[in-house]
């Protein structure tokens, strides 16, 4: 800028001053030669006059250094001249102005050096005997002033130099402060120069269309986040090089890292081969999926490859908690396993016994002993698919059918059943309470108490006791039903509820349960939207409490 | 010029870290096989020290292609060199690991309660090495102190075994041989234990410069 402006500076001087320069001596020069020839015309009249008066004499007499006087006779030959010896002087008959004068009695021309550093003006006039005087002076030319002027000129154009060099940097100054000073977050606020207007118009509308597409991207990127901090699944996003681009907080806690870890290499924050390794194939085909422990929980990873225009661009980890699907897969693996022999067993049993029976190996008097065990045996696999029936309709949810129901009652009805049983081993069933209402599957409550209570009698001591009790503890309904029985060691309180599960495995066929009861139970009440307690401690007998939401009063 | 350099760093880091990572894999499955006695470890174990040994090789090559093309100074020639150094004790891990996993398989199996005692010793050295691999990937110097002081822990282990093992030959002069290989098999993670501390010593020297020794 400042440069631009200095040479335009410079060459307006410099124009001007040329310009001025050529003006002024054009002018002085024109008009001191125009003086110079009326001073030299003036010269030759008197001298003209003097010598037509005086003759040579008076040319001889004259003692001028500036005029040179010649005089010519008619034939051309040098009569006398002022500064040379006439004898040595050619014939000046073809000079131009005396052949002017000749012929019109005045003549005049100007010639140049060979240098062109000097000229000389001639100025001749016929006498009245036909011969002519020439007189002359000799000038420096234009040239030789210009020379002569060169120092002032040269000393003028430095003085030029360093003014506009001071000017350009002072106005560039000047120009450039208010626009250094431009507010270009607020362009439109600006007092500057008008010219400007449409400049900051543009940049003000670049800004708006920045700022927009920020807010967008902040909006974006906003979105994101939101989704990916809400994911129960951990989340990685890495570049090419595997350096981690994104991490939600799923993966932050999977990885144990912190945040800061955005930008670093996923090596870092996880180095196992099985993870690495899985990464890389799914940079070179494009998929992968392992499982990783942490913690004794089990994850799978899913890893894809993401391209852009076919270009490799990043994976993305995506970690999935398996623990739960892992532990169903397990569970039903051992409820099949469970199932499978629990129905073989007495399945073996029938068919050894039929066995016996057809090979005639029975006396007749112990064949009654050996029907006897093949019913027991097949009711024990009626009463075990019956309850694996059940099992499987909770399991599959289903809609039934839900009615007010008195649990009092109900509680009534199941102990009455089996007070038969518990007569038998003289253990007394005692049932307190009061009516409550609950709405609920009938089916399902009588499941809950029948099993309840059936355990209390199958695993009490003889001549025990089993405590039946259902009260109203504001809106919820407690059932309770309290044995003086053997009791559950605590390592075995956590998984009775479990299919199959037995806490003495070789009691199971002697006290006839399937080992699905409790199963039932758990079920049953979770569908009833219900909460089971238990405390038990071994020797001293079990409580169990299975609390229920009553009825709205209005619906009784 | 320095990007590639850089790169190059990156990818130097990158290799160690998976080394270390191959070294740490390489010490669960050998401790994992004492206790089980499990055969398919100890071939684990071996194919795993294979690896190292090639990945030494491999970075081996790379340091001496760093320092001969880029004559790094200061920072970076303290990395490359802690780097070289750091190499040849991963190397060793990876060795011992393998021969832990041949004297498994050599004793077909058995294992019993001196195997628990080497079990925690195991343990100790193989979170020392995870400890010293941290503290090189995540460049601190701390978690390194903390590395090399987990070697006493490990020595006073290695004491316990030691005394323990003596008893039982006592008792059982039959066993003799069973309890000379468990002595192996304890020094082995015993000498697992001061690699990972040399590890642990060249991190601390590549982020501030000075060696302790």
């Amino acid at each position: 800028m400042t440069q631009k402006i200095f040479r335009s500076i410079m060459a307006a001087a410099g124009a001007v001053l040329i310009a001025s320069l050529v003006i002024i001596m054009g002018g002085l020069y024109r008009y001191f030669s125009s003086v110079q020839e009326k001073q030299l015309e003036d010269e030759l009249s008197l001298a003209v006059i003097a010598v037509e008066k005086i003759g040579q004499e008076y040319l001889e007499d004259l003692q001028s250094d500036q005029y040179r006087f010649t005089w010519v006779s008619e034939n051309g030959d040098v009569r006398y001249d002022t500064q040379s010896d006439e004898e040595s002087m050619e014939n000046h008959g073809d000079r131009e102005e005396i052949r002017q004068a000749f012929q019109s009695r005045e003549g005049k021309s100007l010639r140049y050096s060979s240098t062109l550093l000097e000229k000389t003006l001639y100025c001749a006039r016929r006498l009245e005997d036909g011969s002519v005087l020439r007189i002359s002076v000799r000038s420096v030319t234009i040239w030789v002033l210009v020379l002569g002027m060169m120092q002032p000129i040269l000393i003028v154009i430095a003085a030029a130099l360093v003014l506009s060099g001071i000017l350009a940097g002072r106005i560039s100054e000047h120009i450039m402060e208010p626009l250094n000073s431009l507010d270009l977050e607020k362009p439109l606020d600006n007092d500057t120069y008008e010219e400007l207007a449409p400049l900051l118009k543009r940049i003000n509308k670049q800004h708006r269309q920045i700022e927009m597409q920020l807010r967008e991207l902040q909006r974006k990127n906003d979105e994101f986040a939101q989704i990916t901090r809400g994911m129960t699944e951990g989340l990685v996003l890495l570049n090419e090089k595997n350096i981690i681009l994104n991490i939600n907080p799923a993966a932050l806690k999977l990885f144990h890292t912190k945040e800061s870890c955005i930008g670093e290499d996923f090596l870092t924050v996880e180095r196992s081969l099985n993870v690495n390794r899985g990464i890389q194939e799914a940079f070179s085909k494009g998929h992968s999926e392992i499982s990783m422990e942490r913690e004794g929980k089990e994850y799978q990873l899913h890893i894809n490859r993401i391209e852009s225009n076919g270009s490799l661009i990043g994976a993305v980890v995506l970690a999935f908690d398996r623990t739960e699907a892992a532990f169903a897969e397990r569970n039903r693996r051992e409820f099949t396993a469970n199932v499978s022999h629990e129905l073989k067993t007495p399945l073996q049993s029938i068919m050894g016994s039929a066995e016996l029976m057809e090979s005639g190996l029975v006396k007749p008097e112990d064949m009654a002993h050996f029907v006897k065990r093949i019913r027991t045996e097949t009711e024990r696999l009626v009463t075990l698919i019956d309850d694996i029936i059940r099992l499987s309709q909770l399991d599959e949810g289903g809609d039934m059918l839900f009615e007010n129901i008195d649990v009092y009652e109900a509680a009534s009805e199941v102990t009455a059943g089996l007070a038969d049983m518990a007569a038998a081993r003289n253990i007394k069933i005692t049932l307190t309470g009061e009516t409550v209402w609950v709405k609920g599957v009938r089916r399902l409550l009588t499941e809950i108490l029948f099993n309840l209570c059936d355990n209390a009698v199958k695993y009490n001591k003889d001549g025990g006791t089993v405590e039946v009790s259902v009260n109203r503890q504001g809106t919820e309904a407690v059932i309770s039903v309290k044995d003086s029985g053997i009791g559950i060691p605590p390592e075995h309180q956590a998984r009775i509820f479990e299919r199959f599960y037995r806490v003495d495995k070789s009691r199971s066929k002697e006290s006839g349960g399937t080992g699905l009861g409790l199963s039932i139970v758990k079920h049953a009440a979770e569908y009833l939207d219900g909460k089971i307690d238990l405390h038990s401690s071994p020797g001293e007998g079990t409580a169990v409490q299975v609390t229920l939401k009553i009825s709205s009063p209005q619906a009784i | 010029m320095r990007s590639r350099f850089d790169e190059q760093l990156a990818t130097l880091n990158q290799e160690l870290t998976q080394m270390g990572a191959m070294c740490e894999e390489a010490i669960a499955a050998a401790s994992k096989a004492l206790t089980t006695g499990d055969g398919k470890l100890t071939d684990k174990v071996l194919s795993l020290d294979g690896e190292i040994n090639r990945m030494e090789r491999a970075i081996e090559t790379l340091c001496l292609k760093l320092l001969l093309q880029q004559q790094p100074v200061a920072r970076d020639l303290r990395q490359i060199s802690a780097a070289l150094k750091m190499i040849t004790d991963m190397e060793r891990i990876g060795t011992q690991a393998a021969d832990i996993g041949e004297i498994i398989a050599f004793m077909d199996g058995r294992t019993g309660a001196e195997c628990q005692q080497i079990r925690f010793m195991a343990d100790a050295a193989s979170q020392m090495v995870t400890e010293s691999i941290d503290a090189f990937v995540k460049k601190d110097v701390i978690l390194a102190g903390t590395a090399i002081g987990r070697d006493d822990v490990v020595d006073d282990l290695f004491l316990q075994v030691k005394s323990s093992l003596i008893k039982l030959i006592a008792e059982k002069p039959a066993d003799g041989g069973y309890a000379l290989d468990l002595l192996m098999i304890a020094k082995y993670f015993e000498r697992i234990g001061d690699h990972a501390v040399n590890i642990a010593e060249w991190v601390a020297f590549s982020v501030t410069g000075e060696h302790k020794k």
